[in-house]
C-alpha cells in the first residue's frame, strides 16, 4: 500500500509514462472489448435472430431416387412399354493392349458376332479409346473379364428396352445405340423422356392393342394382304387407345428392319379412303340442309363426267333416299348430294374436320393428306365417295368420332389426358343424331352387317377404294378395304377402323375383297372381346328406348315408307 | 487462482473429447447414411429390372399362349354379363325343412321374407338376331 502511493507519487518523466502507458492500456483493452462485443451480437445475430441458421435435419448430399438414362414409357394402366436398363459396354485403349491379334483372337471366343480382323485393326489403332460392343449381356462380361486382357474396359451405359416388342412398335417408335429417339413417342416427347423422372403415360391400352393387332393379323393372313392398319380411339378425349400398323418390328432390334415395316401405316400412310368418306358427304349434306332423310336422288344412270363414269357398285337403278344411298354405299346418290352442296360448301367442311392437314398427333410420322388443288368440281364429285383426297386412317377415325361424338371435333392425341380438349363443334346434335342412326342402318340392314358384335350396338361404313396404280390410274385387282365402326351407337364411345391394304377374294369370301368381307369381320371380333376390357356393358339390342333412338324411316318414291331398324 | 485454472482446464479436456466423440459419431452415422443410401439405390435398381421383367412376362401374347394352354377359360361373352336389374324376383322360401342340406330354422325364413319389398321383374335378355324376326 505504501509503496503504490509512493508510486503515486513520482513526479517528472516517470509520472509521464505511466500516464501514456494507462492511456494506451485503456485504448486497447476498449479496442479488444468492441471486438468481443462484436463477436457476441454476431453469436446472437446467427443464433437467436436467424432462425435457418442450422438446418434441423442435415442436408444429405447422396441423392435417394434412382436416375435412369431416360424416363420410362407405360400404358393408360401403367404396365410398362419402354424402360432403360444399365448394361456394360466394352470399350479399349489400344495403348495398353499389349498384342492386338492375340486378344481379337481370344475376345471372339467370348463374343462370337465380332469380327476378329476388325477388331484386331482397332486395337492396334493409336487412338486411346475404341469401342468394341455396346450393351453386353452380364454372361459376356463375365466371359471377357475371365479373359483377362490388358487394355479392356468396362463402361456402363443405360440401354432402351421395349419388353412388349413388336405390340406397340410404331407407336413408341425406338433410340439410337447413344439413346437419341428416333420415331414414334421417343422422338417426339425426346427432350421430356431424356430429362424427366415421371413415367410418360400413353392412352394407349396394351390388352386393346394386343387384341387389334391380332385380329388385323388374321385377316392380313387370310387374304393374304401386304399389310393393314388398326385404330381403337375414344370420341369423348380424342385419346387413341390402340394404333397398330402392319407388318411391324420389334422396337429392340429396330435398326435392321426393312422400310417397309417401319413405315406407319395408321399416320404417315394416306390414302384414298373410299366409301367411308360418305360419312362426311352425307354428314355435310345433312348439316348444309341441301338434303334430309326423308329427301333423295335418282341412282337410275351412272353419272359421266368427261372421261370418267361413276357408278354404283352395288347398284339399285332406281330412285334411292338418303338411307338408301348411305346404306347401299351408292357413289351416284352421293356426288348428286355433294354437287348439292357445292365445291365451296365441300371445301370448307373438309377444312372444318382437319381432313386438309396433319392430324394432332404427337408422332413424328404424321403423313400430309393429299389434297387436290385447284378444288374442281370433278374433285368434288370424286371427294364425295372418298376418291381425289388421300388422308391417313388416323384422319378418317377422327373425322368419323366428330360425327358420332354429337358433332365437337377434338384433336387426337396418344397421350392419357384427364382434361379432354373442348374442342369445336362440326356438326349439330342432330345431324351427329342422324349420322349414328344411318350408320347403325349400315350395320344392322347394310354392306355391313359382318361388323356387328352382339349386344353392344355396332354402326358403321365399309371402304373399298381403289389403289392408285404407278401412272395416274387406278389398279382394279389392288384394294384398300376399310371398315369404320362406332359402338355402342345409342352413346359411342369408340371408334374402330380396321384398314387392309391389297387383300385378295377367298373362297369364303366368294372372291370379293371389299370392307364388307375383310375388315368388318374383324371389327366384329375387335369389339365383342375389347369391350369388356374398355368398360362397355352389353345392351339388349331389343330395348325399345335403343330402338325409339336409332330407328329409321326409309322413305321410297311416291310416298310410301318402310320402316327398318 | 490455482483450482480455478486446473477447473477450467479440466472442463477444456471434456468438452475436447466430448467434442472428439461427437464427431466420431458423426462420421460413423455420415457412413452409415451413405450405405443406405447405396443400397436403395441398388435396391431401386433391381426394382427397375424386376419391373421390365414383370412387364416382359405380361405381355398380352404370351398371357394369352399359356392361358390357352394351362387353363380352361374363354373370352367373356357378353351372355355372362348382366346388370342386378336383370335378377328375377327373390323366390318364396320354403316353409320347412332344408335347402342345399342345410337346415333352416323358422326364425331366419321369418326374418328373411317378413320384412322385404317384392323385388321388381327383370325382362330376360335376348340376344339372338332370330328373335327379333
Amino acid at each position: 500500500m505504501r509503496t503504490r502511493s509512493e508510486t503515486v507519487r513520482l513526479e517528472g518523466h516517470a509520472k509521464q509514462a505511466i500516464e501514456t502507458g494507462r492511456n494506451r492500456l485503456i485504448l486497447a483493452g476498449c479496442l479488444i472489448g468492441l471486438a468481443f462485443v462484436a463477436v457476441s451480437a454476431r453469436v446472437v445475430e446467427l443464433s437467436a435472430l436467424r432462425n435457418h441458421s442450422e438446418p434441423a435435419l442435415s442436408a444429405s448430399s447422396v441423392d435417394t431416387t434412382l436416375t435412369v438414362g431416360r424416363a420410362d414409357i407405360v400404358d393408360r394402366n401403367g404396365l410398362l412399354v419402354a424402360t432403360s436398363l444399365r448394361t456394360p459396354s466394352l470399350y479399349a485403349d489400344p495403348k495398353e493392349v499389349l498384342d492386338a491379334e492375340d486378344a481379337a483372337f481370344r475376345l471372339a471366343t467370348a463374343l462370337p458376332d465380332i469380327n476378329p480382323a476388325e477388331t484386331a485393326a482397332k486395337l492396334a489403332s493409336d487412338r486411346r479409346f475404341v469401342w468394341l460392343k455396346r450393351n453386353l449381356t452380364p454372361r459376356e462380361q463375365q466371359q471377357i473379364n475371365s479373359l483377362g486382357i490388358p487394355g479392356l474396359h468396362f463402361f456402363d451405359e443405360w440401354k432402351r428396352v421395349y419388353p412388349q416388342g413388336s405390340l406397340t412398335a410404331h407407336v413408341v417408335g425406338f433410340t439410337d445405340i447413344d439413346d437419341r429417339g428416333i420415331s414414334g413417342v421417343e422422338r417426339s416427347f425426346d427432350d421430356v423422356l431424356r430429362g424427366g423422372r415421371e413415367p410418360l403415360r400413353l392412352a394407349l391400352d396394351l390388352r386393346v392393342q394386343h387384341i387389334v393387332r391380332q385380329e388385323l393379323a388374321q385377316q392380313i393372313a387370310t387374304f393374304e394382304a401386304i399389310g393393314g392398319a388398326g385404330v381403337i380411339v375414344d370420341v369423348n378425349t380424342g385419346e387413341t387407345i390402340a394404333m397398330v400398323s402392319l407388318p411391324d418390328f420389334d422396337s429392340n432390334v429396330a435398326g435392321q428392319m426393312d422400310p417397309d415395316a417401319l413405315f406407319n401405316r395408321a399416320t404417315l400412310g394416306v390414302y384414298e379412303m373410299g366409301s367411308t368418306f360418305k360419312i362426311f358427304n352425307t354428314a355435310m349434306a345433312l348439316e348444309a340442309g341441301t338434303a334430309t332423310m326423308r329427301s333423295g336422288y335418282d341412282a337410275t344412270n351412272p353419272i359421266k363426267i368427261s372421261r370418267f363414269t361413276i357408278s354404283d357398285y352395288h347398284a339399285k337403278r332406281r330412285w334411292l333416299s338418303v338411307p338408301e344411298i348411305f346404306k347401299y354405299s351408292s357413289n351416284i346418290g352421293s356426288v348428286k348430294m355433294a354437287i348439292d352442296v357445292g365445291t365451296e360448301g365441300q371445301r370448307a367442311f373438309m377444312a372444318k374436320l382437319g381432313m386438309l392437314r396433319e392430324t394432332a398427333l404427337e408422332l413424328p410420322e404424321l403423313g400430309r393428306p393429299m389434297v387436290p388443288n385447284p378444288w374442281r368440281p370433278i374433285n368434288t364429285m370424286t371427294i364425295a365417295f372418298g376418291h381425289g383426297l388421300s388422308v391417313s386412317p388416323m384422319h378418317l377415325a377422327a373425322g368419323v368420332a366428330a360425327m358420332v361424338n354429337g358433332g365437337i371435333r377434338r384433336p387426337l392425341t396418344i397421350l392419357e389426358t384427364d382434361t379432354p380438349s373442348p374442342g369445336e363443334r362440326i356438326i349439330s346434335e342432330r345431324t351427329s343424331h342422324d349420322m349414328r342412326r344411318l350408320m347403325r342402318l349400315v350395320v344392322d340392314d347394310g354392306t355391313g352387317r359382318k361388323a356387328d358384335a352382339e349386344g353392344y350396338i355396332v354402326g358403321g361404313k365399309t371402304g373399298t377404294a381403289e389403289k392408285v396404280g404407278g401412272r395416274g390410274g387406278y389398279r382394279r385387282k389392288a384394294l384398300m378395304s376399310s371398315f369404320v365402326a362406332a359402338f355402342p351407337m345409342q352413346k359411342p364411345r369408340y371408334v374402330v377402323l380396321v384398314m387392309v391394304d391389297e387383300p385378295k377374294g377367298t373362297k369364303e369370301s366368294h372372291g370379293y375383297a371389299t370392307g364388307g368381307w375383310v375388315a368388318a369381320p374383324a371389327i366384329s371380333r375387335i369389339i365383342a372381346r375389347s369391350a369388356p376390357l374398355l368398360g362397355v356393358a352389353p345392351v339388349d339390342p331389343e330395348a325399345p328406348e335403343i330402338r325409339r333412338d336409332l330407328m329409321i324411316e326409309v322413305p321410297v318414291e311416291g310416298g310410301k315408307r318402310l320402316a327398318s331398324f | 487462482m490455482r483450482r480455478s485454472t486446473i477447473l477450467w482446464f479440466l472442463i477444456a479436456t471434456c468438452l475436447g473429447v466430448a467434442l472428439f466423440l461427437v464427431k466420431h459419431e458423426v462420421q460413423r452415422r455420415e457412413e452409415q447414411l451413405a450405405q443406405l443410401h447405396r443400397q436403395i439405390l441398388s435396391s431401386q435398381e433391381a426394382i427397375h429390372v424386376l419391373e421390365a421383367e414383370w412387364s416382359y412376362l405380361n405381355r398380352p401374347d404370351r398371357l394369352e399362349a399359356l392361358v390357352r394352354r394351362h387353363l380352361d377359360l374363354v373370352p367373356l361373352d357378353n351372355q355372362r354379363l348382366g346388370s342386378i336389374e336383370l335378377l328375377p324376383m327373390r323366390l318364396p322360401l320354403p316353409d320347412v325343412g332344408s335347402t342345399d342340406g342345410m337346415p333352416v330354422t323358422q326364425a331366419s325364413i321369418g326374418s328373411g321374407t317378413a320384412n322385404l319389398p317384392p323385388l321388381p321383374v327383370g325382362r330376360p335378355v335376348v340376344f339372338t338376331r332370330e328373335a327379333r324376326r
